[in-house]
């Protein structure tokens, strides 16, 4: 059985899992992986507020032709839609901050923060 | 030394999330405040607004709402509503079958609008972040690589053509697509070395359909006197000639990204050595 807030838990877990990640990791890649878990958890999140129980996906088709006010039996789209504009978002900002990681290589020979600004 | 502070950083690290935790839990399960509870397993859409996004009669409700003076918030119950027939209802305010695709680019277009001029900004600073980096050669393509790029790369940049075009009726859209053709020249670029990246025609496409976008948008402010006003026929729901601008605006958007993210990966690859 699945309710929604079973479904918020798993979303805040891994919020946190990914929060541990960005403070604890040492690695720029890890560190980038660990943001992505944390943007995917509040994409979920978003996701999960626009469930509805029993809800379809909200596209018409020909099985289920007549749509009203009554047989009206879709998942909400509208937080769908914000989730697609924060994806790509986050696409754009991963891109760059490898982009970043691979300059910070280049320039200090490694990728471990705790290593780097030894090298004048 | 450095291993102990390691070992305390994690703890202190941990203590700040389970604190978190508690607080995100907490508030997940809030008890009931005045009679009313957390609205997670109760949810209708009749409570919301993209009720009238799927019966796609926003201008209705909200002509009606001002013409009869009624506020949304009491007497939303009122408004009327019709019955939408897939493959038959005709000349609707928004006609594309898929929902997403009519917030998307319909109702919140300027938003697309942004979200494409973010995606711009970002791959032209890893542009400008890659100048000065060479990357050495990767490893040559195995045979199994040569072939399967050869066969499978024009499939996959098809099925993303496919996946934009037909954004307003399937899932998918412009975004999808474009992700799905750079990610068939994406395994030409590691898999055939005979491949040079053409980063002119790239450009080229990416800034037209940029362009393509804002004129659309300014055709929807002569025509219908708001940007980005749907002006051209909406068709009947459920076919491939339907939605009237928002089929143009989501083949532009998968052009413009499918180009975009094709020249991302070539820059991530070759380096900035050709600027």
């Amino acid at each position: 059985m699945i309710n929604s807030l079973f479904l918020y838990s798993i979303a805040c877990i891994l919020f946190l899992i990914g929060l541990f990640g960005v403070l604890t990791r040492k690695n720029v890649i890890k560190i980038l992986v660990s943001l992505s878990i944390m943007e995917t958890a509040v994409n979920l999140f978003l996701i999960i507020v626009g469930y509805i129980k029993n809800g379809k996906a909200p596209i018409l088709t020909r099985w289920d032709p007549h749509i009203n006010i009554h047989t009206l039996n879709f998942v909400d789209p509208l937080p769908q839609a914000l989730v697609l504009t924060a994806i790509v978002i986050g696409l754009g900002t991963t891109a760059l901050a490898l982009t970043i990681a691979i300059k910070l290589y280049e320039h200090y020979g490694t990728l471990d923060i705790t290593k780097m600004g030894d090298k004048k | 030394m450095k291993n102990t502070n390691f070992v305390t950083g994690s703890f202190i690290a941990l203590t700040l999330v389970v604190i978190l935790g508690i607080f995100f839990f907490q508030a997940l399960n809030q008890p009931a405040h005045e009679g009313k509870t957390m609205p997670v397993d109760n949810v209708h859409l009749e409570d919301r607004v993209s009720l009238h996004y799927v019966l796609k009669n926003v201008n209705e409700a909200s002509q009606y709402l001002e013409s009869h003076g009624k506020s949304y918030f009491n007497e939303r119950d009122e408004v009327p509503s019709k019955t939408i027939e897939f493959g038959k209802s005709k000349n609707l305010e928004e006609g594309s079958a898929n929902e997403v695709t009519s917030i998307v680019v319909n109702y919140r277009g300027f938003d697309t609008l942004g979200e494409v001029t973010v995606l711009f900004i970002s791959i032209i600073g890893l542009t400008l972040l890659m100048r000065g980096i060479n990357n050495k050669k990767i490893r040559e393509p195995s045979l199994i690589l040569k072939t399967g790029t050869t066969f499978l790369s024009p499939l996959i940049v098809l099925f993303g053509i496919y996946v934009f075009v037909h954004g307003h009726l399937t899932p998918g859209g412009g975004f999808p697509g474009g992700a799905i053709i750079a990610s068939g020249i994406l395994l030409l670029i590691i898999g055939l070395e005979s491949f040079q990246f053409n980063s002119v025609l790239s450009k080229s496409i990416e800034s037209l359909a940029g362009l393509a976008f804002v004129g659309i948008a300014l055709a929807g402010l002569f025509v219908k006197k708001s940007f980005l006003a749907n002006f051209m026929p909406t068709g009947t729901v459920g076919y491939l000639y339907s939605a009237g601008m928002v089929a143009l605006i989501y083949i532009v958007v998968g052009l413009k990204v499918g180009a975009e993210l094709a020249s991302g990966i070539a820059k991530l690859k070759e380096g900035g050595k050709n600027d």
